[in-house]
């Protein structure tokens, strides 16, 4: 029975995930590998590998993802963000426990990514 | 990857800002004219004491009849062109917006096209929503941004399906902000989630 509700999560995950464009995917994907640690915008846009400036990432993505829910903003100071996943959604805390049993080499990636400053 | 449509679209709207950044010169040196070539017919305001003979001749221009005629129909140019670029989507971009809804949606669906670049969308258990387009983002590169909201519904588990399909919850309405490769998929979980969250299952 378990089992079953868990499928069903994935396969909603799965729904949600194409629906999503190659940016906001991107942004989710490697929130929930690096989750819980939150990055800053400048980081984020780097990590995802975002070619524009990250106050257009802000304004025209992150501010939208929030929005419905997807990821968290705490404000920090009033220019720094830490941006993570919201491990509240129903759909998003399965991605990231997904991330947590599999995703090891990937996450090994991202920080190392993030590191590199 | 852009839709062909939509750099037409895009296209299309620059160029015509620029016959409209034109015709507004235009028609700015008309008006000029036309306000300010007759006589000058003043309403009485009187120039302060002390002032040259060139600076109350000039007050006497300025501060009459002619002034007033002429700004109301400077605002009047620039409330057309406000009402113009409020009112109106390329025609290439509804076009693609219009063919992908009748795609996803099925054509038993009625979707009604309506001033103000909005799209409503009836689905066949009498549940709408809005498909909002804005021709650019402020303060970003995205162009052909759609905002969609549901109507009101009232069901406890509300936030729940919606989070479940990506969505966001205001005033109970299911929102949210997409781009324009997102729109085929996006409308498809809205009405999925419309349908789930419908009270007469």
């Amino acid at each position: 029975m378990e089992d079953e509700a868990k499928t069903t999560s994935v396969y909603e995950l799965v729904q949600l995930m194409s629906s999503l464009n190659d940016t906001r995917r991107a942004i989710l994907l490697a929130l929930a590998h690096i989750y819980p640690r939150s990055v800053s915008g400048v980081q984020l846009s780097r990590l995802i590998g975002y070619s524009g400036k990250s106050r257009s990432l802000y304004r025209g993505v992150i501010s939208h993802l929030k929005e419905n829910e997807m990821i968290q903003i705490d404000q920090l100071t009033p220019k720094l963000y830490a941006i993570r996943v919201n491990n509240e959604h129903p759909l998003l805390s399965v991605l990231v426990d997904l991330c947590r049993t599999n995703g090891e080499s990937a996450r090994k990636l991202y920080m190392k990514a993030l590191e590199e400053e | 990857m852009e839709d062909m449509l939509l750099k037409q679209a895009r296209a299309l709207y620059k160029d015509r800002l620029r016959i409209a950044l034109a015709a507004f010169i235009v028609v700015f040196s008309i008006t000029f004219y036309l306000f300010y070539n007759p006589e000058i017919i003043s309403f009485g305001a009187v120039p302060p004491v002390g002032w040259n003979q060139g600076w109350t001749q000039g007050f006497a221009v300025v501060a009459s009849v002619n002034t007033i005629g002429f700004c109301l129909s400077v605002a009047l140019i620039v409330l057309i062109f406000r009402f113009w670029s409020w009112a109106f989507l390329p025609g290439p971009a509804l076009t693609y917006t219009l063919a992908i809804l009748k795609g996803i949606l099925g054509t038993k669906t009625a979707i009604r096209h309506t001033y103000g670049k909005k799209i409503k969308v009836t689905l066949e258990n009498g549940l709408q929503f809005d498909v909002n387009c804005r021709i650019k983002e402020k303060g970003t590169d995205e162009w052909f941004v759609y905002r969609l909201v549901s109507t009101q519904l009232h069901r406890e588990q509300l936030r729940n399906i919606a989070l479940r399909h990506g969505f966001g919850v205001k005033n109970n309405r299911l929102v949210a902000n997409i781009s324009n490769n997102e729109l085929h998929h996006r409308t498809f979980l809205l009405t999925k989630a419309l349908m789930l969250a419908s009270p007469s299952i």
